[in-house]
């Protein structure tokens, strides 16, 4: 049993105490160690390997899905995607995870969860997402007028908990914002995917993923920024 | 035998004769009463019975005769032309207890339909004292009267305090009776035709029922003999039901102006509590509301709220017009607000869930609650879906769906099936499709799409899939979806592979 987690002094339990009696008003949680391991705000480095609590989609690239922690995308997560050109497949990149998200949640459950896709560059095509198994009738497209209702929108999509994933495109943020977008994130249970230009690599980010997509001679090159719970440094995508 | 034949030709030719006098003289007749008879006969026709019959119906001598229907009517003297519809309006609510039916009697009467209630409330002189002892709690006075007849009850209850106790009549043969006894003003009839009658000596509803039909309706016009008829119940008249209300309304007023929109939030809690249970207790949802703020010399600012499914629910409701209220920008200081629903919609099964709360924490919302918040802040034609149109041509082949409704799924599903197999559509697809003019090194292709002649955007078309070549590098940037004019042969780009 740990007793304490803050930084704050302990306080004295009495001696004699029962171990298992309730806590009165106005004294102090005591958590287990278990219990704030498991919180998935703590970062355990050492334990990449295992599988963490939230599921993961795979990526539907064997190699990528090797490199990330537990074989797929987080869930309940801010990824971020750095790419100054659209076009590079970025897209792509997740559809086969949204796809196969869908189709089990709604053979598990009723109803399939929501994609909402916040500022897209373009008009997302819906005959090329129905192609890939997306269900169109899921899908919402957001088209807000500034960057920061975009924001807003995020972050009332990613905790409203109804949304798979939530897709925003932005030029650029500050790292506020994007804590915020974490948190709800967190808290809604939804896949967030950041796409920003290539010029915010050097700043900081809470997202606990975040890729870099770079034309490369013959193919895109994926270059892991970061990888919380795994090893940075490039990706050969192979053929999915 | 030929003088037989004989005889009863003769006969045959002089019966046709007479037949054709008596045609001529009774079309003779006919024109000559045509002139007095077509003013009324057309409007006014005698009752069935009396056409049939050539006599009038017998009044039945064994047992009462109970009609099928049986009116009660209420009169509120006291009420007054322009505030007594609302009022009645209320009325109508405190009778719908006992009936279904009930109609109001403008200016100032109630007219229900009991027969229907006996069953439940027992005999009509119970039901009657029931319903009259509800406009004593209300503290109103009022005359009643129970009749078979519509227009016989309200006459009745116009009459006037009885002597003895109210008028209960629910023998047809006897309410002329009854009814003769009334003085003629208990028609209501305009002052024109009671002159008239009065300047004639008749002042009772009797010496009314004593006059003959064909004159009274020369007098008076065809109606009031139908009123006459209606009253005896020998006419059906049919009577529209009241409906409460469908909308909620309701408006409050505050002590000082606001000047903030954030104060008015605080301020319109109430009506939208008020508002979800009124929409609660009708088992029905709305789709729309209204919000007016009032100004002291401004027109009023009208707020309208938007909803993404018909709902009951006052978190729901209080989550959009917050969106709204902070978006708001105040004109001038508001004096009061009007919350008015839009019409009313029954509530679908499919969107009560009981364990909605239980199961999301109490801080999960649903999807319809997310769009609309959406909408709310960034307006209605900012978040759509998007669907697929059966159709060739690529920028034909979807739209936006500003609807959501889970019906759509079936139709999509099937076409996606159908899809698959064509070559690879780009996620992103440009609106307008762009010239290109540097070089390209294509991937895959061609598909010829060669469709819409029939409305005059036809295209003719090969795609391919590029990539685009830029300086010594052999391929260089995005997959691209590019197409040559068949006609034209120039190259255009219109889809990105993302």
């Amino acid at each position: 049993m740990l007793r304490e987690c803050g930084g704050r002094k302990p306080k004295p339990t009495p001696l004699g105490a029962p171990e298992g009696r309730e806590p009165r008003m106005g004294e102090r949680q005591i958590s287990s160690l278990g219990s704030i391991l498991a919180d998935g705000r703590v970062w355990k480095l050492k334990d990449a390997s295992a599988a963490p609590a939230r599921p993961v989609w795979s990526t539907g690239y064997g190699s990528l899905d090797a490199r990330l922690p537990g074989g797929g995308w987080p869930t309940a997560s801010l990824i971020e995607v750095l790419l100054d050109d659209t076009g590079l497949g970025e897209v792509q990149l997740f559809l086969p995870a949204l796809a196969e998200c869908q189709r089990r949640m709604e053979q598990g459950r009723t109803d399939a969860p929501w994609l909402v896709w916040i500022a897209p560059p373009h008009e997302p095509y819906a005959p090329a997402l129905a192609q890939q198994g997306i269900e169109l009738d899921r899908l919402l497209v957001v088209r807000p007028d500034s960057a920061t209702e975009a924001l807003w929108a995020a972050e009332q999509a990613l905790g409203s908990g109804v949304c798979a994933a939530v897709f925003l495109w932005l030029k650029g943020t500050d790292d506020r914002w994007l804590r915020r977008l974490k948190l709800a994130a967190e808290a809604g249970g939804a896949l967030g995917v950041l796409f920003r230009p290539e010029r915010h690599r050097f700043e900081s980010s809470p997202a606990s993923l975040r890729l870099l997509m770079t034309q490369g001679e013959h193919a895109t090159h994926l270059d892991l920024l970061k990888v919380q719970g795994g090893r940075p440094g490039p990706v050969d995508l192979g053929d999915p | 035998m030929k003088s037989h034949a004989a005889k009863s030709q003769a006969a045959k030719s002089q019966a046709a004769k007479s037949q054709a006098a008596k045609s001529q003289a009774a079309k003779s007749q006919a024109a000559k009463s045509q002139t007095a008879k077509s003013r009324t006969a057309d409007l006014f026709s005698p009752p069935r019975s009396w056409k049939a019959g050539g006599v009038p119906p017998r009044p039945q001598t064994g047992g009462q005769v109970r009609s099928k229907q049986l009116w009660y009517a209420a009169v509120f003297p006291q009420l007054t032309e322009p505030e007594s519809a609302a009022v009645l309006q209320r009325l109508c609510m405190h009778a719908q207890q006992f009936t279904s039916f009930v109609s109001i009697e403008a200016p100032n009467a109630l007219l229900l339909e009991i027969k229907g209630s006996l069953k439940l409330f027992g005999p009509p002189e119970a039901l009657h004292a029931s319903l009259d002892a509800c406009w004593r709690r209300l503290e109103l006075p009022a005359h009643s009267a129970t009749a078979p007849s519509t227009l016989a009850a309200l006459w009745l209850a116009r009459g006037g305090p009885p002597p003895a106790a109210p008028p209960v009549i629910e023998d047809l043969g006897a309410l002329a009776g009854r009814m003769a006894e009334l003085p003629i003003a208990c028609t209501a009839w305009d002052m024109a035709h009671l002159q008239t009658l009065r300047a004639m000596g008749v002042t009772l509803m009797g010496e009314l029922l004593r006059l003959p039909r064909a004159g009274l309706a020369r007098r008076l016009g065809p109606a009031a003999v139908q009123e006459l008829d209606i009253a005896l119940a020998r006419q059906p008249a049919p009577r529209r039901a009241f409906v409460p209300r469908e909308r909620f309304r309701e408006r409050c007023d505050f002590d000082t102006e606001v000047e903030h929109a954030a104060y008015l939030e605080k301020a319109a809690e109430p009506l939208i509590v008020r508002c979800a249970r009124f929409l609660r207790e009708r088992q029905a949802g709305v789709q729309k509301l209204h919000l007016k703020l009032r100004h002291r010399t401004q027109a009023a600012t009208a707020v309208h709220l938007g909803l993404a499914s018909i709902t009951s629910e006052h978190r729901r409701l209080m989550d959009v017009l917050t969106q709204k209220l902070t978006r708001l920008e105040l004109s001038a200081p508001v004096r009061g607000m009007e919350l008015i629903s839009g019409s009313l919609q029954p509530l679908s099964a499919a969107s009560l869930d009981a364990f909605a709360a239980a199961a999301g924490g109490g801080g999960r919302d649903t999807a319809p609650q997310l769009v609309e918040r959406l909408r709310a802040r960034l307006g209605e034609k900012a978040v759509y879906g998007v669907a697929l149109i059966p159709e060739h041509r690529p920028e034909a082949a979807w739209r936006r769906v500003h609807e959501l409704r889970p019906a759509l799924a079936a139709c999509v599903g099937g076409h996606a099936a159908d899809r698959g197999a064509g070559m690879l559509r780009p996620v992103w697809l440009l609106e307008v499709p762009l010239p290109l003019a540097s070089g390209l090194w294509l991937e895959q292709g061609p598909e010829r799409i060669e469709s819409g002649w029939w409305d005059g955007k036809g295209v003719a078309r090969d795609y391919y899939i590029a990539r685009r070549i830029s300086g010594a590098r052999q391929s260089d940037g995005a997959k691209l979806w590019v197409f040559q004019e068949r006609q034209s042969k120039h190259w255009y780009l219109h889809g990105m592979f993302a």
